[in-house]
């Protein structure tokens, strides 16, 4: 599978903080990369390297075996932001044809790339009248204009309703057959386990984990333990079994590879223990073990 | 490529501007409003063998012209700092020197408009007295003279939002127009003012083109333009390096 993304030991500091350590990453054509961490992980500075924003300290970044930094390469590269703001006096039409002779594509690419984001009967409204949906349609309508071997897609589905995520990934799904890898931040882990081939584990500027999702969630803790407990995060965290403790509103999710001893020690130290149910743990579950690992 | 693309550059800036020229519309109204007052006021009185309202057409067209580049690219450059807009055309394939400079040769043709009114304004009251060459020499090097304004109106967009690039650039604008004697002649000011003024960019582009219709020596004020447009130009290139994104 031909790499259109290729990281070898980025690293990059902001003054005295090391945001990036050592980090390596591949993405293939066709192939999806979700990047998941907590905030200060290193996932927006490593997107800024990728993108070219940013140089490395140390390390190398390619995309398709250039340099991201270089004109040339870029042209190669199309971005998706998290809620970008688009001029107030621009209509959908405009942006994407004045997307392409940006990237150096003949205008007539935008009639095609509108047609299949479902946009061509907007391309005379302003873009600051669509909806979310809408807009995050025509940023990748304006990123896949000059068909880029490499999407960096930033938190791309944020703010969206379930059907508009659904039509998003979907759309996407026909350019990733067509060969263009796909670099995804994102906080929604359930989503990423949905779309992504693999998943790259970022804590401390360091790859924690690598892998597909199946084999995230078979390193880590089995089961979820869902319950509303009087007891402190301290404590759950020492009960026997416990690999990850995650706050969700008044519940706290317990990943664990042992529920059964988790569950008569958590009945026996909280009598007042309620809502309790025992769940298959997920990507998100696996994560957070993942992040608590590496913290620690 | 890159005149292609400053071609669509431009198109949009100048889009920006005719669909939604209310930001613009006060930065040429004020000017020629003002010149129309003081003109209409004072034009006919004799100024060293000029009307004053043709000697009123290099201070007021100086500030009108500084007006409108000052304000107009640096607003634009916060504004698209803070929809994320900027950093969608970094990661672009435009050097970002192409999509300033749109943004600065995109309002030239309103500083433009702006001298083309005052021009008629000052013909429409019988106080202009200037052969056309001499207009025509006034315009250019008022526009090419404007090139500092606009690099520090760059300068000063990559590093505030919008509502405070307005406030700021009107704090930089307004009293170096009073200090450098473009709205009431030095001559009728406090010797501080003119004492001040030599220090100011705004006055050597009003002197440089005054000297269009004196004849006067160009050449310091020439220079003094030049250097001011090197040290602007650093800083808007150092400004833009260190951008809050």
């Amino acid at each position: 599978m031909e790499t259109v993304l290729e990281v070898r030991g980025a690293r990059h500091d902001y003054g005295a903080t090391r945001a990036l350590d050592g980090v390596d990453l591949d993405v293939g054509a066709g192939e999806c990369v979700a990047l998941l961490g907590p905030n200060g992980a290193g996932k927006t500075t490593l997107v800024n390297l990728v993108v070219g924003l940013l140089p490395a300290k140390e390390g190398r970044i390619r995309v398709c075996g250039g340099d991201p930094r270089v004109a040339a390469t870029r042209r190669r590269l199309g971005v998706v932001q998290q809620s970008l703001g688009f001029p107030t006096t621009l209509k959908v039409g405009e942006l994407v044809t004045g997307a392409a002779v940006r990237a150096g594509v003949p205008r007539s690419a935008a009639g095609p790339v509108l047609a299949e984001l479902d946009l061509t009967d907007l391309a005379g409204r302003r873009a600051v009248k669509l909806s979310g949906g809408q807009r995050q349609r025509l940023q990748l309508a304006m990123a896949l204009v000059a068909d880029p071997r490499l999407l960096v897609l930033d938190e791309p589905t944020a703010g969206l309703d379930l059907t508009a995520r659904r039509r998003f990934w979907q759309l996407l799904a026909q350019r990733r057959e067509r060969g263009t890898g796909v670099l995804l931040t994102t906080h929604l882990v359930e989503e990423s386990s949905a779309v992504a081939d693999r998943v790259v584990v970022l804590g401390r500027g360091r790859v924690l984990a690598s892998g597909t999702p199946d084999e995230l969630v078979a390193r880590l803790p089995d089961r979820t333990v869902i319950a509303r407990t009087a007891l402190g995060r301290t404590r759950l965290e020492a009960l026997p079994g416990v690999v990850s403790v995650r706050a969700d509103g008044e519940h706290v999710h317990l990943g664990t590879r042992a529920p059964e001893a988790l569950l008569r020690v958590l009945l026996a130290e909280d009598p007042g223990l309620a809502d309790l149910r025992v769940e298959s743990a997920g990507l998100a579950e696996a994560v957070a073990g993942l992040v608590e690992r590496g913290a620690a | 490529m890159n005149a292609k693309v400053f071609g669509v550059e431009l198109a949009d800036e100048l889009r920006g501007i005719v669909r939604e020229p209310a930001a613009l519309f006060f930065s040429i109204v004020m000017p020629v409003a003002f010149f129309a007052l003081f003109v209409s006021l004072f034009g006919k009185l004799g100024s060293g063998g000029l009307s004053a309202g043709t000697t009123m057409l290099t201070t007021f067209g100086a500030f009108g012209v500084i007006s409108v580049v000052l304000m107009n690219p640096g607003i634009g450059v916060a504004a698209d700092r803070e929809r994320g807009w900027l950093r969608a055309k970094q990661v672009s394939a435009v050097p970002i020197g192409v999509t300033l400079s749109a943004k600065v040769v995109a309002s030239l043709p309103y500083a433009a408009g702006v001298l083309v009114a005052m021009t008629a304004t000052a013909a429409i009251t019988g106080a202009l007295d200037a052969p056309v060459p001499a207009l025509l020499r006034i315009l250019g090097v008022l526009l090419l003279g404007a090139l500092p304004f606009a690099l520090l109106s760059l300068a000063i967009g990559f590093q505030v939002g919008t509502g405070a690039a307005a406030a700021v650039l009107n704090a930089v604008l307004i009293p170096s127009a009073v200090l450098s004697g473009l709205w009431m002649p030095l001559e009728i000011m406090p010797a501080f003012f003119a004492d001040v003024a030599r220090f100011l960019p705004t006055y050597h582009l009003a002197r440089l083109a005054l000297a269009q219709l004196t004849g006067a020596p160009a050449l310091a004020h020439a220079l003094v333009l030049l250097g001011t447009t090197i040290v602007a130009a650093a800083l808007a290139a150092v400004s833009y390096r260190h951008a809050r994104s």
